[in-house]
C-alpha cells in the first residue's frame, strides 16, 4: 500500500517511524544501547544513533551567539570612513531608498564614534567595541553583506531562527536535530539559554519545533542553577525512592505486553533515560567545577560579564558533551535591554557589547584549545543590523538590508571577509548574502542538504529555507 | 481542442443555470489551466453513491461500512483480528467519543449488559454526552487554528475569543447539520444581517445573532502581526488575507491553496489566479469587536477605565522619583487601583464586511504584496466551475456568503469527502485519504475510495449530521477489532500501514486526554462547561519568556484549574509543558493530525512534572479512601479506575510487592506512568 503513497504522506505510524520519532530527543545513542541493540539496528533507517548526514560534514555541533535586537554593523565589523565624513547630512540620493520602522525619510546619517584597526595576520578590521573578539579574528569569517526580509523584530526573528516571516516553521535547531539526531545520553540536543533579563518580541516560537514531532523541541534552560524544568526530583522524593519507582513502572509495563513490541519497549526507555538524565546532566550542568583561570577567563564571577560569562561556558560543555545545537541569547526585555539602540547607540552598544565581548571570545579561544573548535561552527549575529541614519539624535533604527553577522570554527575559514555594503553601509552590495544564505551554509558544514532535509506540512516538503539558499562558498 | 466537459451536476445547482459546454482551449478564456488533468483530478469527480459491496463474510459485517472493508481484505484472502474485549472497546470507544476513561460502573453495567444493542446504548449514550462537543471540538479547533492570542510581539489576546470554543462545542452536541456550521463560521456575520459598523451604535446582539457572531470569529483566529512605528498597512492586510484564505482552502476543502500563491505549479489544480479569486471574497472582511452591554453601561465601564488609569499614570509619575518608604507605599498604592481595574466588557470578536475599507485584490507577482498583477474579484477555483463563469463584481453584496454556499453545496466534490475523511481518521488512526488537509494533487489517493464516497453521499442523505455517521463508525466490525492480529506477519509486511483495517489502530492518548484522564481518575475534574478560558500557574521563567509577562493572570479560582483540557487559554506564546510535550499544536497555522512522539522530556514532565505529581497525590488519597488501605483492593481499584481493566495476576503480585513498603504516592505516579493507562487499545 504504501508505495501508492506520494513520499510526504504520512499514514499510520510504522515501527520505523515511530522509532525516528521515539529516540532523537534526549539521547539517541543511549536507546540504542538500551533495546535490543542489533535488532534495532537492522532496522532500515532507523535513527536512534546519531545519523549520518547527506554530505562529508566539518560540524558536528552549532553554538548560535545570538545578539538579539539587531546589533549595529557600523559599529561593529563595518567601517564606514564616508558615513563619518556625511554625518548630519541627509543620504544622498544615489544610495537609493529604505524603509525603516521608526524614523522618517528627512533623518540625517550618523557617524561613528568607534574606530576600526586592522587586527590578527589577516588584517581584518574589527571597531574598538569589540576588543576581544578582535583578537580571535583569524579565526572568523565575517559576513559584511547579509540582508533580510523584514525592519521590525518580530517577523525578523522568525525569519532568523526558522527561515519564515511568519510564526510556526521549526527553528534551525529543531531542524538540524531532525537531521542529525543526538549524540548525547544525559542531555536534551537542542538547548536555548534566553537572557534572564527578559523575553523577545517572537516569544517561544521562534525556538520551537513547529510541526515537527515534539521530539525535536528545544530545551529553554532557565536562569540559575537548576536550568532544566523538570530534571529536579519532586519535593520528598529521593533519588533511591525514585529508582524504585522506574523499576515498578518497568515491570508492570513488561507484565502483559509482547516482548516484541518495540513501540511500548520504547516508552519504558525513554523513561530510563529521563531518569540517566536526571542523574547525570546536574554534574555536567555545573560550573563550580572549573578551575578559576577558565572562569577568568569567561569573565564568570565579575560584572558586567558574569551572566553571559557563565552562558557561554555552559554553552562549551554543553557542545564537549554532545549537544547538537545551543542558542546563547544575548538581550532580552525591553529594547534598551536588547542591541536595540534606538535612543542612543553607544550607551547600548558599549553595555552589551561589555556584557558579552570577553564571554564570546574566551568561548572561541576555550573550544580551540580543547580541540572543539573544528568540530563546532559558532555563529554570531542578530535578526538585522542598525541604519545609517540617526534616529532622535544618537540612536540607530532597525535596518535589514546590509548589516554584518560572522562565523568561526566548524570548517569556516577564519580571517575572512565576505562581501560589502555600499559606502555608507545602507545596502549589501557586493556578493550579497540572504539569511537563507546563512541557513544554507550552518547546514552545509553540518554536512546537511537543505533539499533533503524536509518534513511534509499542508501538502508540501517543507525545508528550513522558504527559496533555496546557497552555500557562502568564499568561506567553506 | 479539448473534448467537451462533462459539467458537474453542483455548478448546474448552485449557478442556477445550465452554462454552455465549453468547447474551445482554455486559453482563449483566461488561460486557467494549461490542460484540463486537474478537473480530472479524482477528490474532484462528482461524488456517486457507490453500491454496498457484496463479502463472503457478510455476517461480520454489521454497518454498511464493513462490506466495504471486508471486501478489499476479501481480494487478498486477509480475515480482519478478533474482536476486542468488551473492556477494551468501551475504553476505546469512550475516549474517542468523550476525551475521558469510562468509570468502572460505566464498565461493569456495559460488561453485564447482555441483551442485544448493549454496544448501541453505549454510544447513544456517549454521543448524546455533553462530553462529545468537548471532545469533537478539540479536533476542530486543531483544524482552524484555533488560539486566543494573536501571537507575535504582543500576543495580544483576542478579548473572549473562547466564544468560539464554545460555539464549536455547542454547535457539535446540537448535532448541527454540517453545511450549516460551515456557513455560519464563513459568514455568520452576514447571517446575522447587518450589525452596524460605526463602535457608538448599540449593537447589542439578539441571542440568535450572537451566536451567528460567535460563529464569525473563525476569521480573527489567525496570528496577526502588529507593530510600532511606521506600520506597513499594505502588508500587514497582506498577510492577515493570506492566512485567512489558506485556512479555508485546507479545513473546508482540504485543498493547500497557498501553495499557488506566488507562482502556478505544474500539475496543481489551483492556479495562481484561483488564488486571489479566492482570496477576493474576503477583501472587505474587517475585525469587528461587539461588545455584549449596552451602550450606556459601557459608557460607565469605559468612564470608570479612564479615571482608574489616569490615578495610576499620576502615581507612577510621582513613584519614578520616590525612594525608600514612599516608593514602597506609592508601589502598594499602585497595584491596589489596579485591582480596582473593571473586568473586560464581554465582546465578541466578531467580523464584518467594511466595504470602504476593502482591499482590492489582485493577482501577486511571486506573491509580494507590491507588485501588483492583473485585478481579481471573486470566483472559485477553477478546476471545479465551468470555464465561461464570471467573476462576481468584486463590491458584490455578502461576499463571504457566496463562498460559504458554494462549499456548502452538496454537489461539491470536495466539502462532504472532506469531512467524512477527518470522522474517519479520528475513529480508526489514519484517514482513507492519509493527507486529511490535503485533497489535491499533491495529496494521497483515498485506500478505499468507494466507502469514502458511500460515507461522504450518506452525510449528504442525512442532512449533513455527524452523529448518524459516527454511530456508523464506531459500531462497525472493524473499530471492534482488537489491536493485535494474530498471525500477522503477512499482512505486517504488505500493509505495514495498516490502510486495509485488519487490525485496529492502536494510539497513544492525546495530551488533552492524558490531561483529563488523570484528572478524571484521581477523581479532581472540574466539570464545568464553557466561558472563559482558564489560565493556570506555570513555571515562573516560562512566563518571564513572554514579552509581556503581565498576560499570564492565573485564574484565581483554583478549582478552575482542574477543568478539561479544553478550557485551558490557547495562548500562541504560551504553551503548557505538559502539552507541548504530548505533542499538542503549535497553535500557528492548521494541524489535521496530531505527532504522538515518544521521548525523555516526556518521562521526566510525567514523572517530575507538578501536573502528574500533584495528581498522583489526589489519586493515592483517592485509592485509600475507597479501599481503606487493603492492598489487593487498593491495587483492584487503581487498575479498574486507570485501565478500565481489574489487574492481571502478575500486575497484582509486583503491585503488592511493591506497595509493601513503597510510597502510595509514586505508586499513583508509576499508574499515570504505564502504557495500559497512556494508550488506547
Amino acid at each position: 500500500m504504501s508505495s501508492e503513497q506520494p513520499q510526504h504522506v504520512r499514514v499510520t505510524r510504522n515501527r520505523r517511524e515511530f522509532f525516528r520519532d521515539a529516540c532523537c530527543g534526549f539521547g539517541g545513542l543511549a536507546l540504542a544501547s538500551l533495546m535490543a541493540g542489533d535488532q534495532a539496528r537492522a532496522d532500515v533507517g532507523h535513527p536512534l544513533a546519531a545519523r549520518q548526514p547527506h554530505l562529508p560534514a566539518k560540524a558536528k555541533s552549532v553554538i548560535f551567539l545570538f545578539m538579539a535586537g539587531g546589533p549595529s554593523h557600523l559599529e561593529t565589523f563595518d567601517p564606514k570612513p564616508l558615513l563619518n565624513q556625511l554625518s548630519g547630512q541627509r543620504r544622498p540620493a544615489e544610495f537609493g531608498d529604505a524603509k525603516y520602522q521608526f524614523i522618517s525619510k528627512d533623518a540625517r546619517l550618523l557617524g561613528t564614534q568607534r574606530k576600526f584597526r586592522k587586527y590578527g595576520q589577516s588584517g581584518v578590521e574589527v571597531s574598538d567595541l569589540l576588543p576581544h573578539t578582535a583578537q580571535c579574528i583569524d579565526d572568523i569569517a565575517v559576513l559584511r553583506s547579509c540582508h533580510g526580509d523584514m525592519v521590525v523584530h518580530s517577523a525578523a526573528q522568525y525569519e532568523l531562527l526558522t527561515g519564515r516571516i511568519v510564526p510556526g516553521f521549526p527553528s534551525m535547531g529543531s531542524w538540524i536535530l531532525h537531521g542529525l539526531g543526538s549524540e548525547s545520553s544525559s542531555l536534551p540536543a537542542y538547548v536555548v539559554m534566553p537572557d534572564p533579563k527578559g523575553a523577545l518580541e517572537a516569544g517561544q516560537p521562534m525556538y520551537m519545533h513547529g510541526f515537527l514531532p515534539a521530539v525535536y523541541q528545544p530545551t529553554m534552560f532557565r536562569p540559575g542553577d537548576r536550568p532544566v524544568l523538570n530534571l529536579d526530583l519532586p519535593k520528598g522524593v529521593s533519588l533511591a525512592q525514585r529508582r524504585r519507582t522506574l523499576d515498578l513502572i518497568r515491570s508492570l509495563n513488561q507484565a502483559n505486553i509482547d516482548p516484541a513490541d518495540q513501540e511500548f519497549a520504547a516508552r519504558i526507555n525513554a523513561s530510563d533515560l529521563a531518569f540517566k538524565m536526571q542523574t547525570e546532566a546536574p554534574e555536567i550542568l555545573d560550573l563550580s567545577h572549573e578551575s578559576p583561570r577558565t572562569l577568568e577567563m569567561y569573565g564568570v564571577g565579575r560584572e558586567p560579564t558574569n551572566d553571559y560569562g557563565r552562558r557561554c561556558l555552559l554553552a562549551r560543555k554543553l557542545v564537549e558533551n554532545g549537544v547538537r545545537f545551543v542558542c546563547v541569547v544575548s538581550g532580552g526585555g525591553p529594547g534598551n535591554m536588547q542591541w536595540d539602540a534606538h535612543k542612543d547607540i553607544e550607551e547600548n552598544h558599549l553595555r552589551k557589547a561589555a556584557e558579552t565581548d570577553q564571554p564570546v571570545a574566551a568561548l572561541l579561544k576555550d573550544l580551540k584549545q580543547r580541540g572543539l573548535l573544528d568540530s563546532t561552527l559558532v555563529v554570531w549575529g542578530g535578526e538585522f543590523g542598525r541604519s545609517p541614519e540617526a534616529q532622535g539624535g544618537v540612536g540607530r533604527d532597525h535596518h535589514n538590508l546590509g548589516f554584518s553577522m560572522w562565523m568561526a570554527g566548524g570548517g569556516v575559514k577564519g580571517g575572512t571577509v565576505v562581501g560589502a555594503t555600499d559606502a555608507i553601509g545602507l545596502r549589501a552590495v557586493e556578493s550579497p548574502h540572504h539569511l537563507r544564505d546563512v541557513h544554507t551554509t550552518i547546514l552545509h558544514q553540518l554536512g546537511l542538504d537543505q533539499n533533503r532535509l524536509t518534513y511534509p506540512h499542508l501538502g508540501r516538503d517543507e525545508r528550513l529555507t522558504f527559496l533555496e539558499g546557497e552555500v557562502i562558498r568564499e568561506i567553506v | 481542442m479539448r473534448p467537451p466537459l462533462k459539467i458537474p451536476q453542483f455548478i448546474r445547482h448552485w449557478f442556477g443555470c445550465v452554462a454552455a459546454v465549453a468547447t474551445l482551449p482554455s486559453a482563449l478564456h483566461g488561460g486557467d489551466l494549461e490542460t484540463d488533468a486537474p478537473r480530472k483530478h479524482w477528490a474532484f469527480q462528482p461524488i456517486d453513491r457507490p453500491a454496498i459491496p457484496a463479502v463472503s463474510r457478510n455476517r461480520q459485517a454489521l454497518t454498511p461500512v464493513d462490506a466495504f472493508v471486508l471486501a478489499k481484505l476479501d481480494r487478498r484472502g486477509w480475515r480482519q483480528a478478533p474482536a476486542a474485549s468488551r473492556s477494551q472497546w468501551i475504553r476505546r470507544v469512550s475516549f474517542d467519543l468523550n476525551g475521558l476513561p469510562p468509570t468502572p460502573e460505566e464498565i461493569a453495567a456495559f460488561e453485564t449488559d447482555l441483551e442485544p444493542g448493549a454496544h448501541e446504548r453505549v454510544v447513544d449514550r456517549l454521543l448524546d454526552s455533553r462530553h462529545y462537543g468537548e471532545r469533537w471540538a478539540q479536533h476542530w479547533l486543531d483544524v482552524v487554528r484555533y488560539a486566543e492570542s494573536e501571537g507575535y510581539e504582543y500576543d495580544r489576546h483576542v478579548p473572549d475569543a473562547w466564544r468560539f470554543r464554545d460555539y464549536v462545542i455547542d454547535s457539535l452536541n446540537r448535532d448541527k447539520p454540517f453545511d450549516r456550521f460551515i456557513r455560519e463560521q464563513l459568514a455568520g456575520d452576514e447571517l446575522a444581517g447587518t450589525v452596524p459598523l460605526a463602535e457608538d451604535e448599540d449593537c447589542l446582539a439578539k441571542p440568535q445573532s450572537a451566536e451567528l457572531l460567535s460563529a464569525s470569529i473563525f476569521h480573527r483566529l489567525g496570528p496577526v502581526r502588529r507593530n510600532a512605528g511606521n506600520p506597513d498597512i499594505a502588508l500587514s492586510r497582506n498577510e492577515v488575507l493570506t492566512e485567512r484564505t489558506d485556512i479555508i482552502g485546507v479545513a473546508f476543502l482540504g485543498l493547500t491553496v497557498g501553495c499557488a500563491r506566488c507562482h502556478d505549479h505544474k500539475l496543481d489544480p489551483i492556479t495562481q489566479k484561483d488564488y486571489y479569486r479566492l482570496q477576493a471574497y474576503l477583501a472587505a472582511t474587517a475585525e469587528h469587536n461587539i461588545a455584549l452591554v449596552p451602550k450606556a453601561d459601557r459608557n460607565a465601564w469605559e468612564a470608570r477605565t479612564k479615571r482608574i488609569k489616569e490615578a495610576m499614570a499620576r502615581i507612577k509619575k510621582r513613584l519614578a522619583k520616590a525612594s525608600g518608604v514612599e516608593k514602597a507605599k506609592l508601589a502598594a498604592e499602585l497595584k491596589d487601583l489596579e485591582m480596582t481595574m473593571p473586568e473586560p466588557l464581554p465582546t465578541i470578536p466578531a467580523t464584518a464586511d467594511d466595504f470602504e475599507k476593502r482591499t482590492a485584490i489582485h493577482v501577486l507577482r511571486r506573491g509580494i504584496w507590491e507588485k501588483k498583477g492583473e485585478p481579481v474579484g471573486p470566483r472559485p477555483p477553477g478546476a471545479l466551475v465551468d470555464d465561461d463563469l464570471e467573476e462576481l463584481p468584486a463590491d458584490i453584496a455578502r461576499p463571504r456568503l457566496r463562498l460559504a454556499d458554494w462549499i456548502a453545496d452538496p454537489g461539491n466534490p470536495l466539502t462532504a469527502r472532506v469531512i467524512v475523511n477527518r470522522l474517519w481518521q479520528h475513529h480508526f488512526g489514519a484517514g482513507l485519504v492519509a493527507t486529511v488537509n490535503d485533497f489535491g494533487s499533491h495529496g494521497g489517493v483515498p485506500s478505499h475510495p468507494e466507502l469514502l464516497d458511500w460515507l461522504a453521499t450518506a452525510l449528504i442523505e442525512n442532512g449533513w449530521r455527524l452523529k448518524p455517521l459516527h454511530r456508523m463508525m464506531v459500531l462497525s466490525a472493524t473499530y471492534r477489532q482488537s489491536s493485535r492480529a494474530s498471525d500477522a506477519d503477512k499482512m505486517e509486511t504488505a500493509d505495514p500501514d495498516n490502510r486495509l483495517l485488519w487490525r485496529f489502530n492502536r494510539r497513544r492518548l492525546s495530551a488533552e486526554e492524558a490531561r483529563d484522564a488523570m484528572l478524571a481518575v484521581s477523581g479532581h475534574l472540574n466539570l464545568r462547561q464553557g466561558g472563559p478560558s482558564v489560565m493556570v500557574p506555570v513555571d515562573e521563567g516560562l512566563i518571564k519568556l513572554l514579552y509581556k509577562p503581565e498576560q499570564w493572570r492565573v485564574t484565581e479560582d483554583a478549582s478552575e484549574h482542574d477543568r478539561r483540557s479544553i478550557y485551558l487559554i490557547a495562548k500562541r506564546n504560551l504553551r503548557l509543558p505538559f502539552m507541548e510535550t504530548f505533542d499538542a499544536p503549535a497553535l500557528q497555522s492548521s494541524c489535521a493530525r496530531r505527532e504522538t512522539s515518544t521521548h525523555a522530556p516526556q518521562s521526566l514532565e510525567m514523572l517530575n512534572g507538578p501536573l502528574s505529581n500533584d495528581l498522583a497525590e489526589a489519586f493515592a488519597g483517592r485509592l485509600t479512601r475507597e479501599t481503606g488501605g487493603n492492598a489487593g483492593l487498593l491495587v483492584e481499584r487503581a487498575c479498574r479506575l486507570a485501565f478500565g481493566r481489574p489487574p492481571t495476576r502478575e500486575e497484582s503480585r509486583i503491585a503488592q510487592t511493591y506497595l509493601r513498603d513503597g510510597s502510595l504516592k509514586e505508586f499513583a505516579l508509576a499508574m499515570f506512568n504505564l502504557n495500559a493507562f497512556l494508550y488506547v487499545e
